[in-house]
């Protein structure tokens, strides 16, 4: 689960997403294959599934290796298909038991580490070892949690590896049964339905035993997989290249670009490849730049084919109703924009006498008056205006393009008449606090003190001042902050979540009251309604039960108003026009496999713009 | 003493221009207190913290002489609030530190031994900390905000008056008035704040003057770091919210307030010269 700082959040998406879309582009490879480079600032850690886990290892794991499961390519809303295993699990009628049947051929690239050095086939155990060496403590693995409480007796596993001698990887574990070469059983302690995203993670990649054995500590700088790349040289920090595993052709393993989608992607033209094998693009190379400035001339030279926006720039690069300018779009540029799946929101805190619960019903009311008049006054408009309009509007606890995302829009959307009469309501007239004669007070704690931030919350006092209440403000240093949330003292404050996988229940959980603070619950609200709902779901299947329950809890949390609902941030990013089959994805592991690379685009766009030097604000 | 020394100031051309560069800064930090003690009187938000994002950027023009800023308020007027803020800044911390200094620098002069060696000891451990990592960490400990600039100012930079004081005092103690006042057997405060103090007050003056600004600068740049002032308009701010816009062409923000700042901190320092000219007995003639 990821708590993010909302300024960070900028280089973030912005990172994600370069290395997401992951396509830049040289020139044409010596031999004639295609060669692709990209560029990402942040460094790759490693390249083993069970311990790397920042966004830029993920994406170049995921190159090499594969697991079970994998996410629809074009499919939204986010949808889970097969990868290595044949079909979608049999899931047992107690929802405790998922049986896995593996795909028959799959084999692991050539590596001197097998036998005669030629890649054995792919079986069951190889996911039984994986999985268990995310539970190793001695691997100091980041995706623990996924796991943790949730298979059955991966914990006496993990406390086994804590003694001092070498782990015992045959120690059986109850919940994950090999029941014969290709086939995988998984038992739960309690229903799981999240678990097939948790299986599209790096932490669920298939990892052969014998490379982990030969390689030791070294095994990060040795990749060994099944998938469409492998790497060809890694030299840290600077430069990665990944070839076509050529193991592929020579098993006769075909995977294929999806064959469908719907008629908006099709007029975009990404079904061009429908059905065709992949991957298309033979060889990629992704620099490290540092420099933001370095990485956005090199992208405006044709030398890197995708590139994020940096927040400098982007006055310059995109004009106000958020199209390129003009030399940009004169040179095939475009513009690649979606909502990604976060909640910027700020909270009250549950705890505080005025704008918490209280004991007192009436009091009660009055607070929820108060949030609800908050809630209404806060103008989306205006923030969208101030940060360029790069947001989204959201209207509920639940972003798009999740299932339960409110429809209708809210009914505290921004609207000063209503705020004044609610607050009247409250017990506050024009915001005059009737024990003090004075406007009310409202304290506000931030993350951070950057500039951005001040002049955001500096909007928002002036939102809230149009109905007469003052905010003031407080900008502590993130570790003050958490610090400030976990001790439960802040009254108002604003964070952001970021969905892990694409399911409602990640962003419900944040009102479930036994997550309060220290937990993710950093309003510690609590709705006994809620609780019931949210212990109902957790263990329900997708179905159209459960988005009408995930529907019936957002209603009931827009009503109480934990949260005012800021935006959804819109992820924005720049390609040239010989990429192809681009589709922005939010969880974009394992996606280089489907773009292309149109050679006579490229190759004219470097004959005519090659030589023409454009300025950092992207103008001739 | 005092008409001589006006006099001679009066003669300084820079000098007077500089007085009245003073005191236009006087007049609008007064102004701005008044505004803002009026706003928080009546309980209203004052029109320098509204914004209009339509207005957002603006050149100078008649309206906004100034230009507007990011969030489309007016820059003269929020320059002027931070007139006000940069001269709380000078002047408290001015008291702070000044007695501090003074009193430190009296006693360690006049009784000498082990009172100068306590005192000597005390401010060169003051002066050996960097003071910029002393302000931050007074700044953290009482919280963000006016206060802890006021303090962490205050308490690191009174070490300076505190030689100079020091040194002017163990010049006076062997002077003949001491000796007289010894001879009369006034007690040591009295000589020391009765008579030495008088006697170099233009010292503090002149001190009083030059690190004014320095103060204001401190202020300046603490809060262009962001921990400074939390949500006044102040100089620093300005310039850290105006610093990511200015290679798109929007100066007016940062030219302004840079050329405030630089208006200030020049006049201040000028007038100190010239008043240390002015008020040194030795070229009384």
């Amino acid at each position: 689960m990821l708590r993010l700082l909302p300024a960070a959040f900028a280089v973030f998406v912005g990172s994600l997403f370069v290395s997401g879309c992951g396509n830049g582009d040289l020139t044409a490879g010596h031999d004639g294959s295609e060669l692709v480079s990209f560029s990402s600032t942040t460094r790759i850690r490693g390249l083993d599934p069970a311990t790397s886990g920042e966004v830029s290892s993920s994406v170049a794991i995921s190159r090499i290796y594969e697991g079970l499961l994998q996410y629809d390519y074009l499919a939204r809303p986010y949808k889970v298909i097969p990868a290595l295993a044949e079909s979608m699990p049999e899931v047992s009628e107690d929802g405790l038991t998922y049986t896995f049947k593996l795909r028959k051929g799959i084999f692991f690239q050539d590596d001197p580490c097998f036998p005669d050095g030629k890649g054995r086939e792919l079986t069951a155990r190889d996911f039984e070892y994986s999985i268990k060496r995310v539970a190793d403590v001695k691997n100091i693995s980041s995706g623990f949690w996924a796991y943790n409480g949730r298979i059955k007796g991966i914990d006496v596993f993990h406390d086994q590896s804590k003694l001092p001698e070498p782990t015992d990887y045959d120690m059986p574990v109850e919940g994950l049964k090999v029941v014969d070469s290709h086939t995988l059983q998984i038992k739960l302690t309690e229903p799981y339905p999240q678990l097939l995203y948790v299986l599209t993670m790096h932490y669920a990649y298939a990892v052969p035993r014998e490379a982990v054995e030969l390689y030791g500590k070294k095994f990060t700088n040795h990749p060994v997989g099944t998938g469409p790349y492998r790497l060809v040289e890694w030299r840290r920090n600077s430069r990665i290249e990944f070839e076509r595993n050529p193991k592929w052709a020579e098993t006769g393993r075909v995977e294929t670009y999806p064959a469908s989608g719907t008629p908006e992607q099709e007029a975009a033209g990404l079904l061009k490849d429908a059905g065709k094998s992949i991957p298309f693009i033979d060889r990629l190379v992704q620099f490290v730049v540092d420099d933001t400035s370095t990485s956005w001339m090199m992208f405006l030279a044709g030398q890197l084919d995708s590139s994020a926006i940096s927040p400098d720039n982007w006055d310059a690069v995109i004009t106000p109703d958020k199209s390129l300018n003009d030399s940009l779009e004169k040179r095939g540029i475009e513009l690649i924009s979606s909502p990604y799946t976060a909640v910027f929101y700020m909270g009250f805190n549950w705890d505080d006498p005025q704008v918490g619960a209280s004991d007192d019903p009436e009091q009660d009311m009055r607070n929820r008056k108060l949030r609800q008049a908050l809630s209404c006054a806060y103008e989306f408009a205006q923030m969208n205006q101030f940060m360029n309009n790069r947001l989204y509007p959201i209207d509920g606890p639940i972003p798009t393009p999740l299932a339960g995302v409110l429809e209708e829009p809210s009914p505290y959307r921004f609207n000063l008449e209503k705020a004044k009469q609610l607050l009247i309501e409250a017990g506050y007239p024009e915001g005059i606090d009737s024990k003090t004669g004075r406007r009310l007070e409202l304290n506000m704690e931030l993350g951070s003190a950057d500039s951005n931030t001040r002049q955001s919350m500096e909007l928002m006092a002036n939102m809230f001042q149009k109905i007469g209440i003052v905010l003031k403000t407080n900008y502590n240093t993130w570790p003050a902050f958490i610090e400030k949330m976990n001790r439960r003292q802040a009254q108002l404050f604003r964070l952001a979540w970021v969905a892990d996988y694409p399911d409602a229940e990640n962003f419900l959980a944040l009102f479930y009251s036994q997550n309060a603070s220290p937990g993710p619950n950093h309003s510690n609200y609590r709705n006994p309604e809620i609780d019931r709902l949210y212990e109902k779901v957790r263990v329900m299947p997708d179905s159209p039960e459960r988005t009408a329950i995930y529907e019936e809890m957002a209603k009931i949390i827009v009503e109480d108003a934990p949260w005012v609902f800021m935006y959804q941030p819109m992820s924005f990013s720049l390609k040239h026009s010989w990429i192809e089959n681009y589709i922005p994805h939010d969880y974009p592991y394992g996606m280089g496999k489907y773009r292309r690379v149109n050679r006579e685009v490229r190759s004219e766009w470097n004959a005519s713009y090659g030589d023409k030097k454009m300025k950092m604000s992207g103008g001739e | 003493m005092w008409g001589d020394a006006w006099r001679r100031l009066r003669k300084n051309r820079v000098a007077m221009l500089c007085l009245a560069l003073v005191a236009l800064f006087t007049l609008m930090a007064v102004y701005g207190e008044l505004v803002y003690r009026y706003h928080d009187f009546k309980d209203i938000t004052p029109s320098y913290q509204k914004t209009h994002l339509d207005l957002a950027f603006q050149p100078p023009s008649s309206k906004h002489w100034m230009g507007t800023d990011g969030l489309g308020r007016d820059v003269m007027s929020r320059l002027v609030q931070g007139v006000t803020i940069a001269y709380k800044v000078g002047i408290i911390t001015s008291l702070i530190a000044i007695p501090i200094g003074v009193f430190f620098g009296c006693i360690a002069g006049f009784f000498g031994g082990k009172v100068d060696d306590f005192v000597v000891w005390l401010y060169s451990t003051f002066a050996s900390m960097p003071g910029l990592l002393f302000i931050l960490a007074i700044a953290m400990v009482v919280g963000k905000g006016l206060l802890g600039i006021y303090l962490g100012i205050g308490l690191t930079t009174w070490v300076g008056i505190c030689r100079l004081v020091r040194g002017e005092v163990i010049k006076h103690k062997s002077q003949t008035y001491v000796q007289a006042a010894q001879a009369l057997g006034l007690g040591s405060g009295r000589i020391i704040f009765k008579h030495i103090l008088p006697n170099i007050s233009h010292v503090i003056i002149v001190t009083f003057t030059l690190r004014f600004p320095a103060a204001v600068g401190t202020e300046v740049f603490l809060s262009f770091l962001g921990i400074g002032v939390q949500d006044q308009p102040s100089w620093g701010l300005m310039i850290n919210s105006a610093r990511m816009r200015l290679w798109q062409g929007m100066w007016w923000e940062m030219t302004f307030v840079t050329l405030a700042v630089f208006l200030l901190v020049l006049a201040f320092n000028l007038l100190g010269d010239a008043l240390r000219d002015a008020l040194d007995p030795r070229l009384n003639d």
